[in-house]
């Protein structure tokens, strides 16, 4: 304390060098770190530092005085609250800073520095008191929640981002799919439609969204069967999917619309919202339709030609006798057999046509089934002599069902037993009744149908590969067969052995009204 | 030898050729017509004791062709057969009162059956 008895405390007697001691020890009392810089040296160094400054600092006081403050800072010189302290020196302010300091064995902490000028007489700033705090523990605590709230921060900006560009996303699927989309309020309010709503029915947005649907131009939406969907079948069945509705609009006229529909069902912002995407298949019902049509005019163009040939054909078959050139009554035989080909053929095109488009027509009534394929193996036999056919069993049934498409099935099956048993002569068919149901296995032993493909061939247009060059067709006749023996509420199976032969058996309820499944 | 009269209605001219001279052939006298709309004049001028008529045919077709022969009192029992490549062609034919109904392409027999049953069966329908 010499040091600051010369410069400035001049203490005259004993009693006050009593109360230097007490007010000393006080200062040593203190948790916050003193300090005194003596600013009329150069280079401003400490002349004073209590204990808790030596605590704080970890250096001891030996190893303080004399410095300049900055030693506390270490590397650490470009803290932007140096200017602070430099600038509250330069003009003899008080000043509070927090600065980084560092202790003597290089930990960090958080300095609260207070520092006040101590002038002279003249205004002249002789001493700086720098009171200090160690705000580490608070600063961390500060720091943890400025970077806690920065995380947030950071955590609710990315979310928002994403949740935005989910919708983002969600929209440009809405709004890009070409199918059109409304989503309907619990009141039938339009909340939102997609841009290929708007194009399809040609209006406009603003026209449109947050208007009742029943209300949208002029009430066209206000139709019977929407209404029905709407009001009570999607109520108790949630979802309602390929729901028809056809809707003659102003401006753009006749529409067939198949709708799907779902209430959502969410409790919040989206409760009872109502989705439902239009499928617009004015177009793609009318092609159909063209389709069919044309198929209907081509057979019917076919046959004309092809009934005269055939007329010319008998005739010339009736104006042979015995003595005719051999090789002329061949020519004249094949030339039927293939005449009647084309026809098959021409006919199977438009009983696929008609299949495809749902528009098979069944003519049922009683027949005697027995009688039915007697009559089918009899026709087979008189266009052929190559092969044998054998009828064994009997099922003395009356079955109800279009004779006529029945006995295409047997006819079918017997011209595929022919035609792919080349080098075994001997069909059979089985009859017999099980249960409820008829039954007929037409059995060959021909060439066989690979495992793989025995479901494969009763679908449309499937050929077994390697089968074309020795076996041409077209791939229509079991999937025809198929679809009749369906329709009749029966079913048709193949059981095969490759080399060794083909079954093709099928069954025909009894009773057609039960086993049809609301047929007709 | 069968000498009735046979008028046959269709468009297309092969087949009225082919069945003209089949039928002559079975020694009918053939009345050939490729005109729908000529149909019932024919009639009233050569009085044929049976039709054969197509169902598709341009202008007039054969069911109406038929409608108004069945509403005319003087041909409306005269057997007409109808034939046709559509498949619903029967159903249309009987619907306009058809005699008969044989589709295309037809068996020559069983045409020529027919045409003899409905001779035969003549006024008892």
């Amino acid at each position: 304390m010499n040091n600051l008895n010369q410069v400035g405390f001049s203490l005259p007697d004993h009693n006050l060098k009593q109360e230097f001691d007490l007010l000393k020890q006080a200062l040593d009392a203190s948790i916050a770190g003193i300090i005194i810089t003596d600013n009329q040296q150069a280079d401003n160094p400490i002349i004073y530092c209590n204990q808790a400054f030596e605590h704080i600092s970890g250096y001891q006081r030996s190893e303080i005085i004399g410095h300049n403050c900055r030693f506390l800072q270490k590397e650490d010189r470009n803290q932007a609250v140096l200017e602070k302290i430099r600038e509250a020196i330069a003009k003899g302010q008080r000043c509070v800073v927090e600065i980084r300091n560092y202790r003597k064995d290089g930990t960090l902490f958080w300095n609260e520095l207070y520092m006040s000028p101590v002038k002279g007489q003249d205004g002249k700033v002789n001493y700086f008191i720098g009171v200090q705090n160690d705000i580490t523990r608070r600063k961390v605590a500060e720091q943890q929640v400025q970077s806690n709230q920065a995380e947030m921060e950071r955590r609710i900006e990315e979310r928002t981002r994403s949740l935005k560009e989910n919708q983002e996303y969600l929209s440009s699927i809405v709004q890009t799919v070409r199918e059109s989309l409304i989503v309907l309020q619990p009141d039938l309010k339009v909340m939102m439609v997609n841009d290929h709503f708007i194009r399809t029915f040609k209006v406009s947005r603003e026209e449109t969204e947050g208007q009742q649907l029943y209300d949208l131009g002029n009430g066209q939406w206000d139709i019977p069967e929407l209404r029905q969907l709407l009001e009570q079948i999607l109520p108790t069945n949630n979802p309602v999917i390929d729901f028809e509705v056809s809707h003659d609009f102003p401006y753009i006229g006749k529409k067939l619309m198949l709708l799907n529909a779902h209430r959502i069902e969410l409790e919040g912002r989206y409760k009872d919202q109502i989705l439902i995407a239009i499928e617009d298949i004015t177009e793609r019902r009318s092609i159909e339709q063209r389709k069919d049509d044309f198929l209907s005019i081509a057979s019917h163009e076919l046959k004309t030609p092809l009934t005269t040939i055939k007329g010319y054909m008998q005739l010339m078959n009736r104006l042979l006798t015995d003595e005719s050139d051999r090789k002329l009554k061949s020519a004249v035989e094949k030339t039927s057999l293939y005449v009647e080909r084309l026809n098959n053929l021409i006919s199977e095109l438009l009983d696929v046509s008609r299949i495809q488009s749902g528009r098979i027509e069944l003519h049922k009534e009683p027949f005697d089934f027995d009688e039915m394929v007697q009559e089918a193996v009899e026709s087979i036999l008189q266009a052929q002599n190559t092969h044998q056919i054998e009828i064994k069993g009997r099922t003395e049934c009356t079955v109800k069902g279009d004779e006529s498409h029945i006995a295409q099935v047997v006819t079918n099956l017997l011209s595929n037993a022919i035609k792919y048993s080349p080098d075994n002569h001997k069909v059979e068919v089985y009859l017999s009744r099980v249960g409820d149901y008829v039954k007929a296995a037409i059995v060959d032993q021909g060439v066989g149908v690979p495992y793989p493909d025995q479901q494969k061939i009763f679908e449309r247009f499937y050929r077994v590969s390697d089968m074309q060059k020795q076996f041409p067709g077209m791939g229509i006749g079991l999937y025809i067969c198929s679809e009749i023996v369906k329709n009749h509420g029966g079913s048709l199976w193949v059981e095969s052995k490759v080399g060794k032969g083909s079954t093709f058996s099928f069954t025909l309820p009894l009773e057609a009204e039960k086993g049809a499944g609301g047929e007709q | 030898m069968n000498n009735s009269k046979v008028l046959i209605c269709d468009d297309d001219p092969g087949i009225l050729d082919m069945l003209e001279l089949v039928l002559s052939e079975e020694g009918y006298q053939v009345i050939p017509e490729s005109n729908s709309l000529r149909v019932a004049g024919l009639i009233k001028d050569k009085q044929p004791e049976i039709v054969l008529l197509d169902l598709w045919m341009p202008v007039l077709s054969g069911d109406q062709v038929l409608r108004n022969l069945r509403q005319n009192e003087s041909t409306a029992n005269l057997p007409v057969i109808v034939f046709s490549a559509s498949t619903d062609g029967r159903m249309i034919a009987m619907e306009a009162g058809a005699s008969d109904f044989v589709s295309k392409p037809f068996d020559l027999d069983l045409l020529i059956n027919k045409i003899h049953f409905n001779l035969t069966n003549k006024g008892m329908s």
